[in-house]
């Protein structure tokens, strides 16, 4: 009677230990997920801001001659014949500094370059940012450009009317979206969760510009 | 009254039986703790020193992009200068690991040009030059291409992109120390992690 009671100990030891290890596993795993998605986060921020910023390291109104082409992801080429300059630059800065990481995203394909979006307040509703003609459309990440002039008609710049309210301030918008992917890592074993980031950031013209 | 103990394992051998099971089960679980604790542990820690070269390297990049040697400048700033500039960020987050800047100096003692300055591409190669649980500032500077008198039929600045202003590039790589023990991790040797954080944007340049 005593052994198989001892032998039940060890099958219930057995048991407690098959229970606890998954457990604890499946946790760590969760964890690590967490801290790799808040690294992700930070980085996307990071190059989005540094985006936003660099429209402004391009001449105001210059834009690209025929035949220009821009980095993408994945060794994706993207033509900007025709797009304002800035445009290109924010998304080379983007290209160029998002490159850690990259295999765990996937990105929601957005419009490169747009202009004309409104914050929107009491006095004018929200307007959605209108592409540019030609702007490719498969871009990792779209940014609303400030005003800029073609053939004598100036194209309304993104004005964000939480600054200066009530009239805003044209501003630089850059967005990016992605989901985070775990499936080809070994998190993959505890981690079922695609978590969506999602980054935006603004610039205001600087007071010198070429 | 001895019959009635018959078939029945004696009483002072069960302590020490359970004992040693209660030792096998500590030693087996022991290191699945560990294991668990330190990777943790290690990734709370990896996530912190991340998110600091994050943002310390966006800084970096600012800096670079806007702060040549002069206004008309056609050379990136000092690695030097752009790396005291950052440490201070850095060093509040990568305890235990030293931070140096990647500069190939001249004759002058300064860093040398550009043209010639190269980051390196793997931690595996900071670590080669300047020894465990070393991160680098690296700052590189890539040029347009001269422009040219455009084909007939094509517009100027020809070949496309030759007016852009320079690119800048500023990259932390190397190694940063954790608790990963001997044996485990991606790092070369014990007790690091690699890493690799980088920014680019283009340079704020004013006409001459």
């Amino acid at each position: 009677m005593t052994r198989s009671r001892r032998r039940g100990d060890n099958a219930q030891a057995v048991l407690e230990t098959a229970l606890v290890i998954p457990i604890l596993l499946f946790l760590v795993c969760n964890f690590i997920a967490v801290m790799v998605e808040v690294t992700v986060q930070e980085q996307l921020n990071s190059a989005t801001a540094l985006a936003a910023q660099s429209r402004f390291q391009a001449p105001e109104n210059a834009f690209d001659v025929l035949g220009t082409r821009c980095c993408g992801a994945h060794g994706v080429t993207l033509v900007t014949s025709g797009l304002p300059t800035g445009c290109r630059y924010a998304a080379e800065t983007f290209y160029g500094t998002m490159t850690t990481y990259t295999g765990l995203l996937h990105w929601k394909p957005a419009t490169l370059c747009t202009s004309g979006g409104d914050s929107g307040n009491a006095g004018h509703p929200q307007a959605p940012p209108v592409a540019y003609a030609e702007s490719p459309s498969n871009a990792e990440v779209s940014c609303d450009i400030g005003a800029v002039t073609t053939g004598g008609g100036v194209i309304p710049g993104y004005v964000d009317r939480t600054l200066n309210p009530p009239s805003g301030l044209d501003v630089v918008t850059c967005s990016a979206s992605a989901s985070l992917d775990f499936a080809n890592t070994p998190l993959a074993w505890g981690v079922f969760w695609t978590p969506t980031l999602h980054a935006q950031a603004e610039a205001v013209p600087p007071p010198f510009r070429q | 009254m001895g019959g009635d103990f018959e078939g029945v394992v004696r009483p002072r051998r069960t302590p020490r039986g359970r004992c040693g099971q209660a030792i096998v089960e500590f030693a087996v679980v022991l290191p699945l703790f560990l294991f668990c604790l330190i990777g943790a542990l290690d990734a709370g820690l990896w996530a912190v020193q991340t998110s600091a070269e994050v943002s310390a390297v966006e800084q970096a990049a600012m800096i670079a992009s806007s702060a040549g040697s002069s206004p008309v400048s056609e050379t990136a700033p000092d690695a030097r200068a752009v790396t005291a500039a950052i440490s201070g960020r850095l060093r509040s987050a990568l305890f235990g690991t030293a931070i140096d800047s990647w500069c190939a100096t001249d004759a002058t003692g300064n860093c040398a040009p550009d043209s010639t300055q190269r980051c390196p591409t793997t931690p595996a190669e900071v670590q080669a030059k300047e020894g465990p649980r070393v991160v680098v500032v690296c700052v590189s500077e890539a040029d347009p291409p001269a422009c040219t008198t455009p084909p007939p039929g094509l517009r100027s600045p020809y070949p496309p992109g030759c007016a852009d202003s320079p690119m800048i590039t500023v990259r932390v790589i190397g190694f940063v120390a954790s608790f990963v023990p001997p044996g485990f991790g991606p790092g070369a040797g014990a007790f690091e992690l690699p890493t690799d954080i980088s920014a680019t944007t283009h340079t704020l340049r004013f006409a001459p």
